[in-house]
Parts: structure tokens; C-alpha cells; sequence
């Protein structure tokens, strides 16, 4: 297609009724700017440092000697610090951000009570540090994905009140009947978050289950926070950015309401699967297979939207930084569901049931479908708070590719170690050690696969920061990844 | 979607649905289980843990051993664990009434260590003082080793005998380092000669029956312990030079400088959990019998800090070999040596 036809930037609005519309908007992103920003900056700064911890923990798997003599540099320290600097700071502040904005946008109205937000980031940020200092010290409380002390914990329950109050508020001064699919999601996300956090620590420290519950508990936490709440706040926000950015309607709001419903429903359920042949009567995991056999459901309805919207407008992925990263992220979460239900058939998690590959999954959640769907809504949002565009779309491409290429080799890595280390495990003619070592040439490619990341998250580091410093272009067309012809920038100047 | 309240009800519903079905009704199910015992009210199994053993474990969750083991054992058809040792049954829920947290574990990049205390030897406390390869062969002489079907207990069935002296006869310095597998004596003043006999485990203390010598402990410690055909054989092997695998002493050095034991090994050495200090009298019995490299300068010596005790026994704790009334066992259970065939020949694979 001609590009001249493509419109990159607002492109519902006609001049004449645009104007109005523009201003509202214009008014809306600025009541934004301070919280969202806030919650931004601090989850880049946690970026940087989940990705300096997961270096460590990367390499240090394939050289064991390394700082030895130092406790809070022990590898089962600084693994869970890793994991829990990336879950609660990097991906809840920056998803909450972008939550944020979206629901300011999609409720039609300015963003009222904003210190609610900053003080909710605020003690999300203390109740993150810490926690991640709490466990390099050693007061891990040894349930995984809720490592964080108690202090942290209730640090984190207080903000994430603070926020969740703001966004029942938020929702209450909506204009306009209609509730757009985006918002189905984030007011998913902003509910479910505080009940499973609280079940979770309600049923493990206040009043702990008894002895193999607290597996089953944990790791339906875990999966829950995975699902329904970064999983939410992903889907809803690539609802939003798609046809945001090719200027067209999504292709079935019916199709969006199977999707909604059936992952709420299915996705809520898995999870027990990552207890297989564990001491647990059968019928758990059985439901959670099951379970995840269902989620294939909502990836198809989904997936099927996605695409359809995008028929025909594909070639933008070739312009917009934002489309790029969002429809990769798209395409990951079909990748991530279907890996995640072919590594929880009985007969395959046998073999990969205590390895990497479960290493592999949870990237391909947390980092190729959500990191990177969010990572799209920055480049939209970001320069719609500072009245900035981005300023060198070279930088835009080499985070990309870096972070593409960086989490698929990842993946195979893990992934393809994962089932030869299962293999061996399962050969009880082979030394135990047998797998490890098998593993271990994967291990250090997933190492390299991690420079490749690192190497991403500084690039898009410095040019948010660029961005904040108000370094950014001074343009009303927003940067592209590869110039548009000359006929077809004048279209949406 | 119009209306906020379909909307928020199903949000609601769709949560709650799982929550009950994912955690309350198992709760219901398995949630309140009681100890297993005899009518008598005696041979408890689990029992609570105190002490150093319940310290031992913030210790394993403070440094997050839970991300490269874990401590269950799968059933013979769901995987290849009970062949490789790991425990004579699959682990059941009861196994793990009293752990808070429980660490099932999610990965393997070491060993399963459901069953690492039962897999120490179980005459350790006779053993000389580490240092020669020969307690390698003491705990049971049983050749069988390259050969798994040729251990199940029923060949072998009373090493127990010699368990009544866990510290009785102990001139080995490293007794007092580190609490025999019978528990920890630094809680139980009280009772230590007593604790491990099978019978005596009803007695309140922490002693857990850990050091239950039941034939299937015997049996899993002893390919271990046996030195000579370890070239082929599928599980670790005793290195010549190091105290009985698996024993206390054993563990410490393990923690201290795991490659020492095992060239192969990937486990990150514990350093910052021991102490190398001057020797001011007279050596310190906890001392860690290091070789090679790895041995402290002349005059020096290296010793557990409290919290790598602890750890120890915590790990010397950890025992699921007490038979279950729900969970077949492919060892037999200790009353009944007989009726044991039904693991013993396994190539099935």
C-alpha cells in the first residue's frame, strides 16, 4: 500500500472536529505528566538494575566461585532479588504508569487526585527497595515470587491502596457510557492485584495453610500475577495502542468480549500445573491443565482481532516504533501461551518439569509479551507527557532489535537446554551431574543472550533520559523508524 | 460493555471461582492433616521441628537453596527419582505437615533433598575421624552398588542395630560440630543416647525420627558409602579423602568448597557461612578437614558459623523415609522386610 494513505499520528480526528478533541487530550496527557513520569523514571531506574542483578545471576550460574566470601552476593540471593526488582519494580511501576495514562485517556477526563499517585509510587518504590534489601541480607521469607519481608510487603499493599483507590475514583468521573475493551482489562488488573496479593499473604503469613498448600498457594499466586495482572495490563494496553496506531477500529468488539471472559476465567485457573506428580491430589493439576488447554481460547479470539485489525496495515510496523514493539509483544503472548500449554502436557513436563525451560516460559511472559508491549506504550506515551519526540529513531531500532534478539535467543537457550537437562534428569543411568553440565553450554549462551538485553536497556535508558532533560525533538510529527516518503509525512502533519 | 456493575461482578467472580477452586476446597481437602501413629500412640511421623533445625531452615530459605533444589520425590511412574535414589516412595502431603515454609522446589539444577538426612550413613558416629578413604566402606557392606536392584533392603536388613549411639561413643571431634542425623543435640540436652532408636521416636524432644535406622535409610546410604564400583555408578560416589558421604562433616565440607567433593558440581560455594580463624589451644573440634588447596594455612583452621550448623541440621533433618499408611512404598516398611518386591528389579528403562 501507498504510504501516503498511511496515517501515523491521531488519525480519527478530522481537522474540524479534531480540534476540540485535540485540546481535550492535549489537557488530559498533561494532568498526567507528573505521576505517570514518576512512576516511569523509577521503574526505568529498577530496569537497569533488575538487568546488572540478572547479569550476575546469569554468569554466576556457570561460574559458581564467583564472590564467594560475600553473603549478599550468594547466587540464591541474588536470583529472587533479580526476579523481584523485575516483577514489582520494573514491570508493576512501569505497567502502572502506562495503566495510568490509558485510564486518564480512556475516561475522558483530567486526572484528578494526583498526589494519591505520587504518594502511591512513592511507597511502592520504598516497599521495593526494601524488600530487594531485605533479601540480599538474607530475610527472604523462602516463598518464591513473594520473597519480600513482611516491612516491604505491607509497604507495597499501603501504595498499591493508594493507587487503586485513585483509579475507583478515576472510573467514577468517566465520561461516557461506553466502557472501551482497554478498560475491561485495567480495571481487571487494578482489582485483581490487591485481592490476590492479599490472599496470598493472608494465606502464608497471617494465617499460614498447612505444609504442601503453601506450594499450591504461592504458585497460584504467581501464575495469577502473571496472568491477571501483567497479562491485563498488556493485553489491554496492546487494545489500545494497535488500533490506536493505524487509526482503525478493532476488528470485533464481539470477538474482544470472548477474549475478556474466557481469559479471566480459564487463565485464572492454570497455574497447579507447575506442581505436576507433586505431593497434591491429581485432580489440582489435572484442572490447571485443563485449564490452560481452555486459554487457547482467548489467544485465538485475541490473536484473531489482533491480526485482523492489522490486515492490510502491516507495512506500518516498518514506521512506528510503537506498533513494532506492540504487535511483537501481541505475537509473543500466542508464543508464550502455546509454549506455556505444550511444557504443561503430563507427558512433556516429566521431562521439563524441574529445569529451565520453566525459566524460558516465565521470560516469555514477563519479558517478549509484557516488557515489550509496554516498552511500545512508552515510545506512544512519553512524548505526549514532555512535548518532546523521540530524537534518534537509530536508538528506537537498536532497542528493538537488541531486546528481540536478546529474548529469543534466550528462550531457545533455555528452552532447548531445559529439555536435554530434563532428558538426563530422567535417565537415572546418567550421573545426576550429567544434566547440569549438559546444560551449562546453554547457560552461558543465554548469558550472551543477557548482554544483548543489557545492551537494549541502557540504549532506551539514555534516551528516555534524554527525554526527561527535554532533549528530545521539538516536532509535530512524531519520530519514525525509517523516513516516510515525502508525499505520505505531509499526511499527518 | 455498558454498566459498570456486569463488569466488576464478573471481574469479582471469575477471581473468586479460582480462588475457591485452587485453594480453598484443597485446603478443605488436605489442609488440616494429622500425624500418622501407631494405635499406641507411638512411632509418630512427621514431627514438629525446633531448634536448630527450624533455624536451619531460614537458613535454606534466606539464601534460596529452594531455586536449584527441591525436596520432593515424584512417583516411580512420573519420573526417574526413586531410581535415582532420591527416597524409597513419592513424597505425600503429610510428609510436609510441619515445614513452614515448604519447599517443594521448582528446579533441579542439584540434587532432590527430601530424603538427604536419611541418606547419611547410619553409623557415622562410629566412624574414625574423617580423613582415609576407609568409612567409605563401613556403614554396610553391601557390594551392590552398580547394580540398584541389588539394594533393596530386604537383602540387608538390620544394619540398625548399632544405632543406639549417636553420641555415646563418640571420640570423633567432629560430634559436637554437627548434630548427628538423629537431630539436634544442641536442643535436647536431655535426650541424646536415646533419640534414634526406632521405638524411642515417640519421645517429645525436636528429634525427629530422622535417624530412624529403618532398612530403607540403611539401604539408600549405602551405595553411596561404597566406594568401589563407583565408576559407572548413577549417583554420587564417595570421594577418597573426605569424610562419609552425606555425614554431617560431609555436608560442611560440601558447603564450604563444593567442587573439593565433586569436580562436576555447579553449587555455589558457601564460604561467607564459615570462619577461618587462628587456633588460639587446641584445635576446634567443628574444624572443617579440608585438603589440597583448600586447607587453611598452619595454624589456622576454619569452623561453621552457627547458621551453617544449623543449616546442616536442618539438612540432616530431612528425612521422608518413615513409610506412610497412604503411600506405597517400594522399599518395604520397616516391621516388614518381606514383603519388599516391588521395586527391587527396575530396568524397566
Amino acid at each position: 500500500m501507498n504510504a501516503s494513505a498511511i496515517p501515523l499520528k491521531e488519525p480519527s480526528v478530522s481537522a474540524a472536529a479534531g480540534d476540540a478533541e485535540q485540546v481535550e487530550r492535549a489537557l488530559i496527557d498533561a494532568s498526567t505528566r507528573v505521576p505517570v513520569l514518576m512512576f516511569y523514571t523509577s521503574a526505568m531506574a529498577w530496569l537497569i538494575i533488575g538487568t546488572l542483578l540478572a547479569g550476575f545471576v546469569s554468569f554466576k550460574l556457570h561460574t559458581p566461585d564467583l564472590f564467594s566470601d560475600i553473603s549478599f552476593l550468594t547466587w540464591g540471593r541474588v536470583r529472587p532479588a533479580h526476579m523481584n526488582v523485575m516483577v514489582y519494580g520494573w514491570a508493576s511501576l512501569a505497567g502502572m504508569g502506562t495503566a495510568i495514562w490509558l485510564m486518564a485517556r480512556l475516561c475522558r477526563t483530567v486526572l484528578r487526585y494526583p498526589l494519591l499517585l505520587v504518594a502511591g509510587a512513592g511507597f511502592w518504590n520504598l516497599g521495593v527497595l526494601l524488600g530487594v534489601g531485605g533479601i540480599l541480607i538474607g530475610d527472604s521469607t523462602g516463598y518464591q515470587w513473594l520473597e519480600f519481608p513482611h516491612y516491604a510487603a505491607i509497604m507495597l499493599f499501603v501504595a498499591y491502596t493508594l493507587v487503586v483507590s485513585w483509579a475507583v475514583l478515576m472510573f467514577r468521573f468517566r465520561r461516557g457510557e461506553q466502557i472501551y475493551i482497554t478498560q475491561w482489562y485495567l480495571l481487571g488488573a487494578f482489582l485483581w492485584f490487591p485481592w490476590l496479593y492479599a490472599a496470598g499473604q493472608l494465606m502464608l503469613f497471617v494465617v499460614p495453610v498447612q505444609g504442601v498448600l503453601q506450594s499450591a498457594v504461592g504458585w497460584w499466586y504467581a501464575n495469577n500475577l502473571l496472568f491477571l495482572w501483567f497479562g491485563a495490563i498488556g493485553l489491554g494496553t496492546a487494545y489500545y495502542m494497535i488500533p490506536k496506531v493505524i487509526g482503525r477500529p478493532v476488528y470485533s468488539y464481539h470477538l474482544a468480549t470472548i477474549g475478556f471472559w474466557t481469559y479471566a476465567l480459564f487463565s485464572s485457573w492454570t497455574g497447579m500445573q507447575r506442581l505436576v506428580d507433586g505431593p497434591f491430589p491429581a485432580w489440582m493439576i489435572t484442572a490447571s491443565i485443563a485449564a490452560t488447554i481452555l486459554t487457547m481460547i482467548p489467544v485465538a479470539t485475541v490473536g484473531l482481532n489482533h491480526h485482523m485489525t492489522m490486515q492490510g496495515y502491516f507495512p506500518l510496523l516498518r514506521y512506528s516504533p510503537t506498533l513494532r514493539f506492540t504487535v511483537f509483544g501481541a505475537i509473543s503472548y500466542t508464543v508464550f501461551s502455546v509454549v506455556g500449554l505444550l511444557i504443561s502436557l503430563r507427558s512433556v513436563a516429566r521431562y521439563v518439569n524441574f529445569t529451565q525451560a520453566n525459566i524460558a516460559y516465565f521470560h516469555l511472559g514477563l519479558y517478549a509479551f509484557y516488557t515489550m508491549v509496554i516498552f511500545g506504550s512508552m515510545y506512544y506515551i512519553v512524548p505526549r507527557l514532555v512535548g518532546r519526540e523521540w530524537r534518534y529513531a537509530s536508538l528506537i531500532k537498536l532497542h528493538f532489535w537488541a531486546s528481540v534478539y536478546g529474548i529469543g535467543l534466550m528462550t531457545l537457550m533455555l528452552l532447548a537446554g531445559g529439555f536435554l537437562q530434563g532428558a538426563n534428569m530422567e535417565n537415572p543411568s546418567l550421573v545426576f551431574s550429567e544434566s547440569t553440565e549438559t546444560v551449562l553450554p546453554y547457560l552461558r549462551g543465554r548469558s550472551l543472550s543477557g548482554l544483548l538485553l543489557t545492551v537494549s536497556h541502557f540504549i532506551f535508558a539514555y534516551h528516555f533520559g534524554l527525554m526527561l532533560l527535554g532533549l528530545g525533538r521539538t516536532s509535530t510529527v512524531p519520530t519514525f523508524l525509517n523516513p516516510v516518503e515525502a508525499e505520505g509525512s505531509e499526511a499527518h502533519v | 460493555m455498558k454498566g459498570l456493575a456486569p463488569l466488576f461482578l464478573g471481574i469479582f467472580g471469575t477471581f473468586a471461582f479460582s480462588w475457591v477452586g485452587l485453594t480453598f476446597i484443597p485446603n478443605w481437602q488436605i489442609g488440616h492433616l494429622n500425624p500418622q501413629m501407631e494405635e499406641d500412640g507411638s512411632d509418630v511421623y512427621p514431627q514438629p521441628q525446633s531448634g536448630m533445625v527450624e533455624r536451619g531452615a531460614r537458613v535454606y530459605a534466606a539464601n534460596g537453596c529452594i531455586y536449584c533444589h527441591s525436596q520432593q520425590v515424584r512417583a516411580d511412574y512420573a519420573g526417574a527419582d526413586i531410581e535415582r535414589k532420591w527416597g524409597d516412595r513419592r513424597s505425600a502431603p503429610r510428609d510436609y505437615i510441619f515445614e513452614r515454609p515448604v519447599f517443594l522446589g521448582k528446579m533441579r539444577m542439584g540434587q532432590d533433598l527430601a530424603n538427604i538426612g536419611a541418606r547419611a550413613p547410619a553409623e557415622q558416629e562410629n566412624a574414625p575421624p574423617a580423613g582415609g578413604a576407609s568409612p567409605a566402606t563401613s556403614p554396610a557392606p553391601q557390594g551392590g552398588a552398580a547394580a540398584p536392584s541389588a539394594a533393596p533392603s530386604g537383602a540387608n536388613p538390620s544394619p540398625p542395630a548399632n544405632a543406639s549411639s549417636p553420641a555415646a561413643g563418640a571420640p570423633r571431634p567432629k560430634a559436637t560440630a554437627s548434630p548427628p542425623p538423629a537431630g539436634s543435640p544442641a536442643t535436647s540436652p536431655a535426650a541424646p543416647p536415646a533419640s534414634p532408636a526406632p521405638s524411642a521416636s515417640a519421645s517429645p524432644g525436636p528429634n525427629p525420627p530422622p535417624a530412624l535406622p529403618t532398612p530403607p535409610a540403611a539401604a539408600n546410604a549405602s551405595p553411596a558409602a561404597s566406594a568401589s564400583p563407583a565408576a559407572g555408578a548413577p549417583w554420587p560416589v564417595q570421594t577418597s579423602g573426605q569424610p562419609p558421604m552425606y555425614s554431617a562433616a560431609w555436608q560442611h565440607v560440601h558447603l564450604y568448597s563444593p567442587r573439593s567433593i565433586n569436580v562436576d558440581s555447579n553449587m555455589p560455594s558457601y564460604r561467607f557461612l564459615y570462619q577461618t580463624r587462628r587456633i588460639t589451644d587446641a584445635p576446634s573440634a567443628d574444624a572443617l578437614k579440608l585438603t589440597g588447596s583448600e586447607a587453611p594455612p598452619e595454624g589456622w583452621e576454619i569452623v561453621p558459623t552457627y547458621d551453617a550448623k544449623c543449616l546442616v541440621a536442618y539438612l540432616m533433618s530431612l528425612n521422608q523415609s518413615h513409610p506412610l499408611k497412604e503411600v506405597r512404598s517400594a522399599a518395604p516398611a520397616a516391621a516388614s522386610p518381606a514383603a519388599s518386591p516391588v521395586q527391587s528389579p527396575a530396568p524397566a528403562k
